[in-house]
């Protein structure tokens, strides 16, 4: 009986959420596809101002997508979550996490009781972001020596020093592990970048990029990943292989709307969750402008000096 | 009290010279003892819900006394705030104090200050209160296995307090369970368990138990339930390596093999693993440390995830029996008062708080 009704409440909340889905965006705190992000551009273009939501609390699953509890029902538990997000404000108190998406440059200095000066840094492209709460962590690649090198961080490690981002833009796929076999130029970024700033009010770009992959052997199967950054991927590809990438694709998967609830957050928590964090992190947000257009400012003249 | 009640009314009958009524006395009890005998305290809990067919006015009324009742017991001081601690003896090595009822709420990771992470288990404290007191001359528990050999000697220096968890609407559960809590003045609750303490650590009725209970670097001990599994193969079950996917291997990938030799051992040995029924049982671990200690919310941060049961489950914790990682100094005695103005947050001496600085490490 208890099941039952399980069953139809969980019913409901999905019938519940698909309406609601035909009003606003979907909801998940994945970034976005990349045809949205063109539209989104479109209307930037047009408008000339970034497209507001009805709620612009609900815009922060973007830029701050670990403030969001995995939607595993078995693991959730609300007060949990907010000592967690307590833990992560008063962390960021400490120091200024900026946002970044995956395929942004950033510049990661920590602290290394090893190292020369007691002090590491480490250029790279950012190319995954996962994890939520404070097991929140992401993942440089660069080229060193001719030698792929990757650092995976965690955000919320109290011996990082600074986080820079020294090119903030998107790349054409959720997560760049394609670089892995693209050739070397493509994850190689020079140590002593300069921080590249963009004009405030735009959106951030999407860099369209796409890389070429070495020949075979390859780290996983790059053809069977719908992969938009990705140039050459036919030439390497045998006949066998394209049958098969046939038989293995899944094109229902975007017509489950079961599985896109059970991987998104209620709006309900969302927006809980979102009201209770909004302010601290908007301040946050204003006090690093502040001290970037100080420093834009004094940037030059300490290279004249 | 039952059976007394009953004599004493056969007594009334007597007089009112009404013959037919059976006396029952106790000769069962006296004789032969019952071969299992659940705690008296182990009382049927889950009520059948029925609908009582009540107007929506009588509805309202008992929404009412519950919310008054509820009230009331919110506002019941603890019973340890009047008494004079003077009576109160003083904590050695030996005692055993009361233990807390907690609830697992999920795991995550905190820093030590040499910058090392650690995996942590958060226990929630949630409004534990002691039941009753039992004292040893009255304890008299069913023994089992080791326990019943003859030349076992009880030696009753301990006695039992019953601790509760969870406040609970009285109409949900049995008149049995409810009547247990209503005896003593309080309130039914979900969870009841069972501490054995030394007798100067004995607590009245009514105490609320606090997660300051626990200082942060004791090591405690957690008794819960592990995760159940259910029927489970020998290589989930017990960790077997299975067989070869290939190399002519057919039918046999997980299964156990062979599991009994023949000769004189033609049969299988008890106690081999097999596949069975996996979880859902109690297990203890030992030892574990308190890394961290929020007042407000009475939450405990333990060290690693190895606390048996899923989120949600619930846990019972007292001090540790493991002889070198047992309480060195005297822990809040008998229980920890709850006091104002205490800080919301007690971390370790090796943990990093989030509000300090990051770390930097200095060159020699």
């Amino acid at each position: 009986m208890s099941l039952v009704f399980r069953k139809s409440f969980d019913l409901f909340k999905t019938v519940k959420w698909i309406l609601r889905k035909d009003i606003r965006a979907c909801l998940s705190s994945l970034p976005e596809k990349v045809e949205k992000i063109n539209a989104v551009e479109v209307e930037i273009t047009r408008t000339g101002r970034r497209p507001r939501s009805q709620n612009p609390m609900l815009e922060y699953r973007h830029i701050y997508p670990e403030f969001l509890p995995d939607p595993n029902p078995n693991w959730r538990n609300s007060l949990r979550e907010k000592l967690e997000r307590a833990d992560m404000l008063e962390r960021r108190k400490q120091i200024d996490i900026p946002e970044f998406y995956v395929g942004s440059i950033l510049a990661v200095t920590i602290s290394d009781p090893h190292a020369q000066g007691k002090t590491n840094r480490f250029v790279g492209i950012c190319i995954e972001r996962k994890g939520c709460g404070l097991r929140a962590e992401f993942t440089l690649r660069n080229v060193v020596d001719n030698q792929g090198v990757e650092v995976r961080y965690e955000l919320y490690d109290p011996t990082i020093q600074t986080i820079q981002v020294l090119r903030l833009e998107k790349r054409l796929d959720d997560k760049l592990y394609y670089l892995r076999d693209a050739l070397p130029e493509y994850s190689t970024f020079p140590v002593d970048m300069d921080p590249e700033i963009l004009p405030e009010g735009t959106a951030v770009p999407v860099n369209p990029v796409q890389v070429k992959l070495k020949p075979r052997p390859w780290l996983e199967r790059w053809e069977r990943q719908e992969l938009k950054g990705v140039s050459n991927i036919e030439e390497h590809l045998k006949e066998k292989d394209r049958v098969r990438r046939e038989l293995r694709k899944t094109p229902w998967e975007k017509y489950d709307l079961m599985k896109q609830y059970r991987k998104t957050v209620p709006i309900e928590d969302q927006n809980e969750i979102w009201g209770e964090v909004y302010n601290q992190l908007q301040q946050m947000r204003m006090s690093t402008k502040k001290t970037a257009r100080k420093r834009v400012i004094t940037a030059p003249k300490s290279q004249l000096g | 009290m039952a059976t007394s009640n009953l004599y004493l009314l056969c007594k009334a009958m007597n007089n009112l010279r009404v013959n037919h009524i059976v006396k029952r006395t106790g000769h069962y009890t006296t004789l032969r003892k019952p071969k299992y005998r659940p705690p008296y305290w182990f009382m049927p809990k889950e009520r059948v819900v029925s609908e009582d067919m009540l107007t929506q006015e009588n509805r309202d009324f008992l929404e009412e006394v519950k919310q008054d009742k509820q009230v009331l017991q919110k506002q019941m001081e603890s019973p340890l705030a009047n008494v004079e601690m003077q009576q109160a003896t003083e904590w050695t090595p030996f005692t055993r104090r009361v233990g807390l009822i907690a609830r697992k709420i999920g795991n995550y990771p905190l820093w030590t200050k040499d910058g090392k992470k650690f995996q942590t288990t958060l226990l929630q404290v949630v409004d534990n209160h002691v039941i009753k007191y039992i004292p040893p001359e009255e304890f008299n528990p069913m023994k089992s296995g080791k326990m019943k050999k003859e030349h076992w000697k009880e030696k009753r220096t301990l006695g039992c307090l019953l601790v509760g968890s969870e406040t609970i609407d009285p109409s949900t559960v049995t008149k049995d369970y409810c009547g247990m809590f209503t005896n003593v003045g309080m309130l039914p609750k979900r969870h009841l368990c069972r501490f054995m303490v030394s007798p100067h650590a004995q607590l009245p009725t009514g105490t609320p138990l606090y997660a300051t209970h626990f200082r942060v670097g004791d090591c405690v001990d957690i008794r819960a339930k592990t995760i159940d599994r259910g029927f489970q193969g020998v290589i989930k079950r017990w960790g077997f390596k299975g067989m070869p996917a290939s190399h002519g291997v057919t039918k046999t990938h997980r299964r156990p093999g062979n599991i009994g030799a023949g000769g004189e051992k033609a049969r299988v040995w008890p106690g081999t693993k097999m596949p069975g029924h996996m979880g859902n049982s109690w297990r203890i671990i030992r030892g574990v440390k308190v890394l961290r200690v929020n007042t407000e919310h009475n939450v405990l941060w333990m060290l690693g995830v190895a606390i048996p049961g899923e989120t949600g489950a619930m846990c019972y914790l007292y001090d540790t029996v493991l002889p070198l990682k047992k309480l060195k100094t005297a822990p809040p005695f008998p229980t920890s008062l709850h006091v104002d103005g205490l800080p919301l947050e007690y971390y370790d001496e090796s943990i990093h708080a989030f509000e300090q600085p990051t770390i930097k490490f200095e060159e020699a």
